[in-house]
């Protein structure tokens, strides 16, 4: 179709840097949004809970191992640069349909518990500026509303993603400002910033509290999502990328750092909003009640930020999952008018959904679980799983598909965050081996569908083509 | 004249480009873009009902929205082929209609050739379409080519 018309179809001269959108400082913004947004305004209590006053080390070793993992992620996707991210490089490194199948549904899986756990997060507060409401029914509310509005697409705004992420920022320096003004009063003991937990070992202490800390930095991967419309990737994404993940890094450490210095470790470990701890302490000469409405809007607005983009990842693997004869098609099914992957954004909010009513039917149970935690150690297990595998993806594919721009992460640096992300994930899943359980619901979730391809798929597929077969054009 | 045919990738963009083949004088049209805009921050970036569905794919294409405008441009192109004008494609990304009126001003367009939404609901209930939106903005004259109505079943 295209040769016969190619005496008079021409693709205009690509007009430079027009037909790509995304800027450095775009990407670079949004990295920092999507990671910032993810874990310290809802795990923070947490963390400190597991290891005592010393927490901030465990902030500073999760963004380490993270930031490494990002280098592995920068090198591929500019080799690579489209949206499919992990899967795509393991299946081009290990070139195993199983594997491929696994990495991508533990990615899914990953995405549904992160914002599972998220949405509870949000929920947390919300009850700070509105108490009525349950809190179950919030973060229902908030994953179909972020369902919805994904499906209308008033987010593709790059403006506001920018906004989000500057008010995300602002919530952030407040905290460091309150902490700078403590310290400046006289007030700090920087004896609590050495101690740990009275019971047992510091550094499991440190390697659980890690274990934790490392989902606040799950979300950079998502930076694969605008790959392909980054201008000059080779070049952008390796600098917007691992530039993001590091300030993201020190604004944690000095928001931990912040946090142990003004508030009681035991008083952070029990709220379910720590930062609004720190700014309830009543350092800064403001009314209390208007400034911590304030900072309970900021976090929402940085919680939403990042759960915005992981409710985009799960549309896009199961559209993509779809469209690879995966899944069942009706997943590749697409809005005519909203171009939105409506069916996939509807299942995703689904499963949410339902594990967020699992988790209050098991606490209505009497079984106690902190579904903040739970869901975040969740993703933890399927992104450390994850990480590991694509720093050993770009291992493999070095020397394959390199151009002369290609950048290349420092060998040494990766065979350090391969082991960091392995004995992460053996704490975690010797830490907390229900969560195992937790996971393979989620697996299951993908193995069903693939299951329902498998049995009736058959039809909504061209004659004469196997399963796996694209059913799509091909790039000439 | 030079006129701008959006495509979203949508049969409906399609029969748009086949409306304005069928009425309008391609004496008069000197060069026709075809442009399609991909969404970077959408759910799917750009989602690609033209391609024919008898064809095999490269590997990780289904991961590259670029690939499926690229290939929403050529069938649509393909569809005015032959008819006079210079046909050529384009393809730029962000917000659909921003960039839709960005290359009309760039190109110095004459005409804008848009598809306008879905039938039913979605119409009315949900603002703020493309097609409304290239028509508030456009620096020149906009075709928004509706879907025909449905026949409604003649009553017993």
């Amino acid at each position: 179709m295209a040769d016969s018309s190619a005496a008079t179809t021409t693709a205009l001269p690509d007009d430079g840097d027009l037909t790509r959108s995304i800027t450095g400082r775009l990407l670079f913004f949004y990295v920092l949004g999507d990671v910032l947004g993810s874990g310290i305004y809802v795990l923070i209590g947490a963390v400190a809970g597991a290891v005592g006053g010393a927490f901030w080390i465990a902030f500073a070793v999760g963004v380490s191992v993270a930031t490494i993992t990002g280098l592995a992620y920068a090198e591929l996707v500019t080799k690579y640069p489209q949206a499919a991210g992990a899967a795509l490089y393991v299946n081009k490194a290990f070139r195993s349909p199983a594997l491929t199948f696994l990495v991508t549904i533990s990615m899914l899986s990953a995405t549904f518990a992160a914002a599972g756990s998220l949405a509870t997060g949000f929920s947390a507060y919300f009850a700070e500026v509105w108490e009525l409401p349950p809190g179950l029914l919030v973060a229902l509310v908030f994953i179909l509303v972020l369902a919805v509005v994904n499906y209308i697409g008033i987010t593709e705004s790059v403006v506001a993603n920018m906004v989000m992420t500057v008010v995300e920022i602002a919530g952030l320096v407040i905290v460091v400002v309150i902490g700078v003004v403590y310290v400046a009063q006289g007030d700090a003991d920087f004896g609590t910033l050495t101690e740990f937990r009275a019971d047992g070992d510091p550094v499991l202490a440190i390697v659980a509290g890690v274990a934790l800390a490392f989902f606040a930095m799950t979300g950079f991967e998502n930076a694969a999502n605008v790959a392909e419309e980054t201008i000059d990737p080779a070049r952008t994404f390796p600098r917007a990328l691992v530039g993001g993940m590091v300030v993201a890094g020190v604004i944690y450490v000095l928001v931990a750092v912040t946090a142990a210095l003004v508030v009681p470790v035991a008083d952070l470990a029990s709220s379910d909003a720590a930062l609004l701890e720190v700014v309830e302490a009543g350092v800064l000469p403001l009314p209390v009640g208007l400034l911590s409405v304030v900072f309970a809007v900021i976090a929402m607005v940085a919680i939403t930020n990042t759960t915005l983009v992981s409710v985009v990842t799960q549309s896009r693997i199961l559209y993509g999952m779809a469209r690879e004869d995966v899944v069942p098609g009706v997943f590749a099914r697409i809005h005519s008018s909203r171009r939105s992957p409506w069916v996939a954004l509807s299942f995703a909010a689904v499963v949410v959904c339902s594990l967020l009513v699992v988790g209050a039917l098991l606490n209505r149970a009497g079984v106690g679980v902190d579904v903040v935690a739970r869901l975040a150690t969740v993703t933890v297990v399927f992104t450390l799983f994850i990480y590991g595998l694509v720093i050993l993806s770009a291992l493999r594919l070095r020397g394959h598909d390199e151009a002369d721009d290609t950048y290349t992460a420092p060998t040494a640096l990766l065979a350090v965050g391969i082991v960091g992300n392995l004995v992460l994930l053996a704490y975690v899943v010797y830490d907390d081996p229900t969560s195992l359980l937790w996971c393979g619901g989620l697996l299951a979730v993908g193995l069903v569908l693939y299951v329902v391809e498998r049995l009736v798929g058959r039809r909504d597929r061209p004659h004469g083509r196997a399963r796996g077969e694209s059913t799509v054009e091909p790039r000439t | 004249m030079h006129v701008i045919v959006a495509t979203d990738g949508s049969q409906q963009s399609l029969d748009a480009a086949r409306h304005l083949r069928s009425f309008a004088d391609p004496a008069r049209i000197t060069d026709v873009t075809v442009l399609a805009v991909v969404r970077p921050l959408a759910a799917v970036a750009f989602a690609d009902d033209l391609a024919p569905a008898d064809r095999t794919r490269a590997e990780g294409e289904s991961s590259s929205f670029r690939a499926a405008a690229e290939s929403a441009v050529r069938v649509v192109a393909a569809e005015l082929d032959g008819w006079g004008p210079t046909v050529r494609t384009s393809i730029r990304s962000g917000s659909p209609a921003q960039e839709i009126t960005k290359a009309a001003s760039a190109l110095g367009a004459g005409l804008v050739v848009v598809a306008a939404g879905g039938r039913g609901l979605s119409r009315t209930v949900l603002l703020g379409s493309t097609a409304q939106r290239v028509q508030h903005s456009a620096p020149c004259p906009v075709l928004v080519v509706r879907p025909v109505p449905r026949p409604r079943a003649p009553r017993p």
